[in-house]
């Protein structure tokens, strides 16, 4: 791993497109300003690893797991409701 | 098009139906297409099978149907890269994964496919009132009989 020691609003390069900044030193917190072109995703690592991890889990699951769970739903009411659109503007 | 599937044997599906995912997904990027298969009539599931590797599949649902307070923001450019116009052309889908007698859903990182042209990409938001095993239904233990 590179080590570098930046001040606040000081910057580092990474290739030509990745710019990171530091906007505030506060105690232990330090908030980070990231600049890149919109291919490359950046995330919290602990946040990124989870999804990786629960992508994992979740592609072991097998036909059997699911057989009574549609059933249930059926008899629970519950209305399938296919117009329901989970996005929204920020 | 014909596919191999672990779980389902050979599947014919119209070519038109791959859903594409320049990204991959997490933990597996070098898995772009995979096709909606049906878990079965009237189901509130679907399988997202890969094309690529036939035992890859993964359970996924329409999140709206468990989680009615459930959005997911969208950029401009997110929205265009998918090739969809309007917030109204994005279907969003949670992976959804089975521990012990739980169904649970992943809403922190959704996946969003433009409908036109089938192109989609798994999110991973920032927002931490959902996680990645959100409880969608608790399946109901068969009866056992009383052991002597």
């Amino acid at each position: 791993m590179l080590v570098l020691s930046r001040q606040r609003d000081e910057t580092i390069m990474i290739g030509d497109a990745v710019e990171i900044t530091i906007v505030d030193i506060r105690g232990d917190k330090v908030r980070l300003g990231i600049t890149a072109p919109r291919e490359i995703q950046v995330h919290r690592k602990e946040v990124y690893e989870a999804i990786r991890a629960e992508n994992t889990a979740a592609a072991r699951v097998q036909v059997d797991d699911l057989a009574a769970a549609d059933r249930q739903l059926r008899s629970n009411h519950t209305r399938r409701n296919g117009a329901a659109n989970s996005v929204a503007r920020p | 098009m014909r596919i191999e599937t672990s779980r389902f044997g050979t599947v014919e599906v119209d070519d038109a139906r791959t859903i594409r995912f320049p990204k991959g997904l997490l933990g597996f990027p070098n898995h772009t297409d995979y096709v909606l298969l049906e878990a079965g009539d009237d189901s509130y599931f679907w399988w997202l099978q890969s094309t690529q590797t036939p035992d890859l599949a993964f359970v996924v649902t329409d999140p709206g149907v468990f989680v009615p307070t459930y959005k997911v923001p969208l950029r401009e450019e997110q929205i265009e890269d998918l090739g969809a116009a309007t917030l109204d052309e994005v279907q969003v889908f949670v992976i959804v994964n089975k521990r012990e007698n739980m169904l649970t859903g992943n809403l922190q990182g959704p996946l969003i496919v433009g409908v036109r042209e089938r192109v989609g990409e798994q999110l991973v938001l920032s927002d931490r009132r959902f996680t990645t095993r959100v409880p969608l239904m608790e399946m109901a233990n068969k009866v056992r009989a009383a052991s002597a």
